[in-house]
């Protein structure tokens, strides 16, 4: 599936896109033969037939791992080997803490339906769920500002994922933390409550399900029976839907890569797109499509873990 | 003298609603003594449920509570959950109504139980383990040790019930609370159940309440006996004084509601009239005066107390009825009954002998098998189900044929076999002497629909929410094409002989009771006139009182219209009651056949013999004192293709047969044998 769809990602770049625009309008004007004779070595010119371009395309790919280079002579490799890590740093973290926080909001809210702290957690959810992310990030880097102003040294970082002059292991993570904790804030602010509501209505349908009630029977108290025997039921659906997430939020996270100035995946799928990177554009269509099934595999996973009966079976 | 163990007095609950706060139980008073039982009968919304979820500390939060429980010494009410956690499961243990949702999907049997061990007590794993295993083993799980690691899923719900029981048990606790525990299981399975708890109660020497609506099981397990009503015990008595002696004209009613498996007699059944009230805003008055038969303008003037009304000779009874002293033994008053005899309408074909009748529906030699099959992607053929192998039968006009047996024997699959009108390959349906292997096409089909009708079993689900009754009622009619006029005059006269209001044919079924929703269904049956009308278990999920009219009702219309029936259940006494020959069904084929006396007074087969045994009688001098047969195991696997008898595994007989005997069991087919109105499947009866 995920060669079938690269490829056909592949013409359908060639068909929308045009390395040679780049070269419009350039003072002084290239002529014809020299825009071909930059475009020829990268395997961009139009003058050779689709099927060969794409042939050497493909061949690089299989034989070399070799996905090709930018208008420009950049490897796509080197790009989207450095991108993917910033991305995931970014984005695993701050999907984790998301979904965790979401969860236990759920559980906190659903075993108090209806009382003022579901109705507060609810709220607010809802509050936070529509706030745009560019609002929260400048929100989030005016107040890291102002504080550090008031502390009168820069604890948090408002740009970039690293500082370039910095060595040593701890220094790295400090570093590195002291960049990632803004952008992380934002996209949990904004991404935790769908997990919420999920888990709260999901849990809200277990919750007064005969089983429960046997396990507070049993001796368990009503907080015990709901955590170990509701909430392993109902997070089989959240575990589904959160790994299903994945590939969008690893390449949906591009306004929060620009306000931040992080070069992650996001920005790269915007860039390749606007400079009419035919091989970036591929090589993220095929990264997508890799995290897809990622996602789908620990969806498995997480449903085999968390329901035993599809063991048996 | 001893203490109480558990002593409950002046127990109200009241919980909100959408329509004003719902008075669940409004005033309950009882002691209970260690070893002892007490049975709580009732019908759905009669609170009983409610007093026994109010004792475990498992109502919601929202629930108001007054009054006292007080259990070994410690006042309940007002301990928080965790307090209340220490207790139950402990010295607290309850048993719940449907063993299929009661365990935990996602988690092992094992663990389940030790989970319960390990809650009250610090046990080393090992320890749990051998506890847990033990425990399995009590309950009559076979390979105890295997199972432990099984998941509920893979469990019949009887074993799920075993396994319940043995969770409430872990902790030898000193108060059982039961919870119409044998109410989703079949009859066999129900008797194993009962002699569990009893089992479990003398081993433990704990307290038992047991909630059920089942009047026989109340003769077969209680000492002492509370009858509740519309929230509020009506009558008190022991279990002798109670069935014998009764005071109040509820549990009259109640006791006379029921059909009796062991009388043969043909008198309608006495249903009570009406609909319990909704328990909002009651007025000071007794809340069963609308539906009794004896009420006086004193009745609607003040609710009555539970006043003591027994003698020093049989001890205490108390009965809430102002009139109860009135009342003597046998339900009489002024020497007549309380509630009067409904009239019996004479059948039309009642002088007309059998043979002479015309036959409505034939079935010859029905099969149906199902391939079982295995592997994801490419399926594959492992072997078939025989659901159904080879039955013959034959309904004749103005009768009633019944089929019993346990869940999983077949019957459902039988009847949707003759509603489909599925052509057989090596036998053939009749209906009305039209062979369905004839009908070729729609118009044919739904000519020969006309015939044949079905009522389902459960009333809420059967009627489309969204459809007045007038639709409903008229939509078979639409369907074979009758005008609209023309439909509407029939829809009117079918409310009329049902004993609904026909102007109240503008109403959605939500607006009705699962009583009225029942007789809607069977309205609807009727519209076209058809010969035979299937019922799947029409009455099973009604309560007594209401069930009891509904089988009156289906007695007279068959009179009237010279209906046949082609009657599904379980319930054998409804089925005695009704039924004029009956097929004993088990794993797809019929056993036993015949008019329903012969069966009923002389069982041939020893499956029938037991499955009459285990059906307890609402009377308890009977009930203590038969002798019974119980049978071990659940339903075999239909899919067994051995050629032997397929009941050996589980027969009583066969245990005490010689081995030359023993092996022609297990190796010849035992064919139905036998003269017409009683054949049976058994070599050696």
């Amino acid at each position: 599936m995920i060669v079938v769809a690269t490829n056909l990602t592949y013409f359908l770049a060639w068909g929308f896109l045009d390395p040679r625009n780049n070269y419009v309008g350039r003072r002084p004007p290239l002529s014809e033969d020299q825009v071909v004779q930059l475009l020829q070595p990268r395997n961009l010119s139009d003058t050779v037939s689709l099927l060969e371009r794409w042939w050497n395309w493909f061949s690089g790919v299989i034989f070399r791992w070799d996905w090709g280079v930018s208008p420009v002579g950049q490897s796509v490799n080197d790009q989207v080997a450095y991108r993917m890590w910033v991305s995931a740093e970014l984005v695993l973290g701050a999907t984790i803490l998301a979904t965790v926080l979401g969860i236990a909001l759920g559980v906190y809210t659903a075993s108090r339906q209806y009382k003022i702290a579901d109705r507060i957690g609810q709220a607010t959810s809802i509050i936070t769920m529509n706030i745009n992310i560019v609002v929260a990030a400048l929100g989030i880097v005016l107040l890291a500002i102002g504080f550090n102003n008031m502390v009168g040294t820069t604890v948090f970082f408002v740009t970039g994922s690293a500082s370039p002059d910095v060595t040593g292991f701890f220094p790295i993570i400090i570093d590195a933390l002291q960049h990632l904790i803004l952008p992380t804030v934002a996209l949990v602010i904004i991404g935790y409550a769908g997990t919420h509501f999920l888990q709260r209505s999901l849990l809200l349908d277990n919750i007064n399900a005969d089983y429960v009630r046997t396990a507070r029977a049993k001796g368990l108290t009503k907080g015990q029976a709901i955590r170990k025997h509701a909430l392993r039921t109902s997070l089989i659906p959240v575990a589904t839907q959160v790994a299903f997430t994945i590939p969008t939020v690893f390449m949906g996270a591009i306004l929060t890569e620009s306000i931040f100035g992080w070069n992650g995946m996001g920005r790269y799928f915007l860039e390749t797109i606007a400079k009419n990177d035919i091989h970036g554009t591929v090589a993220i269509a095929a990264f997508g499509a890799v995290l897809t099934a990622i996602g789908a595999l620990l969806a498995d996973i997480a449903v085999v873990v968390l329901d035993p009966r599809v063991r048996v079976s | 003298m001893t203490n109480p163990l558990l002593s409950v007095r002046d127990l109200k609950v009241s919980f909100p609603s959408e329509t004003g706060t719902v008075d669940a139980v409004r005033g309950i008073s009882f002691d209970l003594k260690a070893g002892r039982t007490l049975g709580i009968v009732g019908e759905s919304g009669s609170g009983k449920s409610v007093t026994s979820l109010a004792i475990m500390g498992l109502l919601d939060e929202n629930v108001r509570i007054s009054g006292s429980i007080t259990f070994d010494g410690q006042e309940l009410l007002g301990k928080s959950d965790k307090q209340l956690s220490a207790i139950r499961g402990n010295g607290l243990a309850m048993i719940f109504q449907d063993p299929l949702s009661s365990l935990t999907p996602v988690f092992s049997i094992g663990d389940q139980l030790i989970e319960a061990l390990t809650v009250h007590r610090k046990l080393s794993k090992r320890a749990a383990w051998a506890r847990a295993v033990e425990l399995l083993e009590t309950v009559g799980l076979p390979n105890p040790e295997r199972r432990m690691k099984s998941f509920p899923h893979e469990f019949s719900g009887g074993m799920r019930q075993r396994v319940v029981i043995a969770i409430a048990m872990a902790n030898k606790p000193k108060l059982i609370i039961a919870d119409e525990p044998t109410t989703a299981l079949d009859v066999t399975i129900q008797a194993q159940i009962l002699d569990l708890i009893a089992k479990a109660q003398s081993e433990t020497g704990a307290a038992v309440i047991m909630i059920t609506h089942d009047m026989g099981v109340v003769a077969k397990t209680a000492d002492d006996v509370l009858v509740m009503y519309a929230g509020r015990p009506v009558e008190k008595a022991p279990v002798h004084e109670l069935f014998h002696r009764t005071r109040m004209p509820y549990s009259i009613g109640l006791l006379g509601a029921i059909p009796r498996v062991d009388k043969a007699e043909k008198q309608p059944l006495v249903p009570v009239k009406g609909n319990p009230p909704l328990l909002i805003n009651l007025p000071d008055a007794c809340p069963f005066a609308s539906r009794c038969p004896i009420a006086i303008d004193a009745c609607h003037t003040r609710e009555p107390d539970l006043v003591d009304v027994g003698n020093e000779k049989m001890g205490e009874h108390h009965a809430a009825c102002i009139r109860s002293h009135e009342i003597t033994d046998g339900g009489l008053i002024d020497g007549r009954r309380v509630f009067p005899l409904p009239d019996v309408s004479e059948r039309a074909l009642a002088g007309v002998p059998r043979e002479d009748r015309p036959v409505t529906l034939e079935v010859r030699n029905m099969t149906k098998t199902f391939p079982l099959m295995k592997g994801a992607f490419l399926k594959r053929k492992l072997g078939e189900v025989h659901a159904i192998r080879g039955i013959s039968f034959d309904i004749r006009e103005g009768e009633t044929m019944a089929i019993v047996g346990e869940s999983g024997c077949g019957k459902t699959t039988t009847l949707l076999q003759i509603m489909d009108l599925v052509e057989q390959v090596d036998g053939d349906i009749l209906i009305g002497g039209t062979s369905v292997a004839d009908v070729r096409g729609g118009h044919a089909e739904r000519t020969l629909r006309r015939d044949i009708q079905i009522v389902f079993q459960d009333p809420m689900g059967a009627l489309d929410p969204r459809m007045t009754v007038a639709d409903i009622i008229a939509e078979p009619l639409r369907a074979i094409g009758t005008k609209k006029a023309e439909s509407e005059t029939r829809v009117d006269e079918l409310m009329d002989l049902v004993g609904l209001d026909p102007s109240h044919s503008n109403r959605f079924p939500s607006a009705f009771s699962g009583g009225q929703r029942q007789r809607i269904g069977i309205a609807r049956a009727l519209a076209t006139n058809p010969k035979v009308v299937v019922l799947d278990e029409p009455v099973s999920a009604l309560d007594v009182s209401i069930q009891a009219g509904v089988i009156n009702l289906l007695d007279e219309l068959k009179a009237k219209l010279g209906l046949s029936y082609l009657f599904v259940a379980h319930d054998l006494s409804v089925v005695r009651h009704i039924a004029d020959r009956v097929a004993v069904m088990y794993l797809g084929a019929f056993v036993e056949q015949g008019s329903v006396n012969e069966i009923f007074e002389d069982p041939q087969h020893p499956y029938t013999q037991a499955l009459l045994s285990a059906i307890p009688i609402p009377d308890p001098d009977i009930e203590r004192t038969r002798e019974r047969i119980v049978l071990t195991g659940d339903l075999a696997s239909a899919t067994d293709q051995s050629g032997g008898c397929s009941f050996a595994s589980r027969c009583q007989l066969f245990k005490v047969l010689p081995p030359e005997d023993q092996a022609r069991c297990l190796g010849e087919v035992p064919p139905l044998t036998g003269p017409e109105n009683h054949r049976n499947a058994c070599h050696f009866r």
